[in-house]
């Protein structure tokens, strides 16, 4: 993984599978606080604490229809955060569903950068229609504070019945996500 | 700045639409999502999927995205759904295959042999 983004889409697949109906995600970008911060929080069905601590060692996986039982979509965003002087914490619930924090020292030479956080969000948003997305993104610069709230529950009941993947929607979501992100600086982090 | 306002005028105009032409959908697209999927580069084939439907305005087709099916060394794997007809999955896709996919599959109905990893169930 190349970037930050895509580990968050790893991650929103692995809210998915554990059935989450709501992900919660928030991007914390403070440069008084040398601080890139990822929250994402799902009301999935959870994990024991003993799933919990296998899941952040590697080749762990959840997927049992897999013939090769590899995972190491945790271990890695997990080794990422320490490589940039941050940090990685997972707190989970069964039925209540997954907290994962991660951090980054953002002038850190070692933090990978953010990346194409809009296609990230756009397909995970529209591939996943059975999924409630909230989304905050917050940028502190120079004592500026500057957010972007997307929320894809009030759009769907906009929508009625037209799918996520109606042209026009696509254009839509990809035009909102793409004004918050320049709107929070967040293109370049 | 995008409102839900504009959202309404979309809704309007996509229910016209599926008046005259019924609200079926033709095809399903599945784009495979697991670790192995996004570091091979599976984000950037739903994207050229979703800009190829909104720029060609299919408006019969959905795209969603699923975790992976052991099929790894081919990733990233699509599958393609349609109805009374077995399904296709195409493999070591990158955004050029998609276009292509989308122009001979989608939209002509003509199966890319070249791309097919599996077909039926």
């Amino acid at each position: 993984m190349q970037d930050i983004s895509l580990h968050l889409l790893d991650i929103i697949e692995n809210s998915v599978r554990a059935k989450a109906k709501n992900i919660k995600i928030r991007i914390i970008c403070d440069v008084q606080d040398n601080i890139l911060r990822l929250i994402v929080e799902d009301d999935g069905i959870g994990m024991d604490s003993q799933t919990l601590d296998k899941a952040q060692s590697p080749f762990y996986t959840s997927k049992e229809e897999r013939e090769k039982k590899v995972g190491l979509g945790i271990p890695l965003i997990k080794q990422n955060a320490e490589a940039a002087n941050g940090s990685f914490k997972m707190t989970s619930e069964p039925g209540f569903g997954t907290v994962l924090t991660v951090d980054f020292q953002l002038d850190h030479i070692d933090r990978m950068p953010l990346g194409n956080l809009k296609d990230t969000l756009l397909g995970a948003v529209i591939g996943h229609p059975e999924v409630d997305f909230t989304i905050k993104l917050t940028s502190n610069k120079g004592g500026v504070e500057k957010s972007f709230y997307f929320d894809t529950a009030a759009i769907k009941e906009e929508l009625g019945y037209i799918p996520l993947t109606y042209p026009d929607v696509i254009e839509y979501i990809d035009q909102s996500l793409l004004e918050g992100i320049q709107n929070t600086n967040m293109e370049d982090v | 700045m995008k409102t839900l306002a504009d959202l309404k005028k979309i809704r309007e105009k996509a229910q016209e639409e599926m008046k005259l032409r019924g609200g079926n959908t033709r095809i399903k697209i599945v784009v495979g999502m697991g670790t192995s999927g996004i570091a091979m580069g599976a984000r950037e084939v739903m994207k050229t999927f979703l800009e190829e439907i909104a720029n060609r305005n299919l408006t019969d087709v959905l795209v969603t995205q699923t975790g992976e099916k052991g099929l790894s060394s081919l990733e990233p794997v699509v599958d393609i759904i349609e109805e009374g007809k077995p399904k296709i999955t195409y493999g070591n896709m990158t955004p050029e295959k998609v276009k292509k996919v989308v122009v001979e599959h989608i939209v002509n109905g003509r199966i890319v042999s070249d791309y097919v990893v599996a077909t039926g169930n």
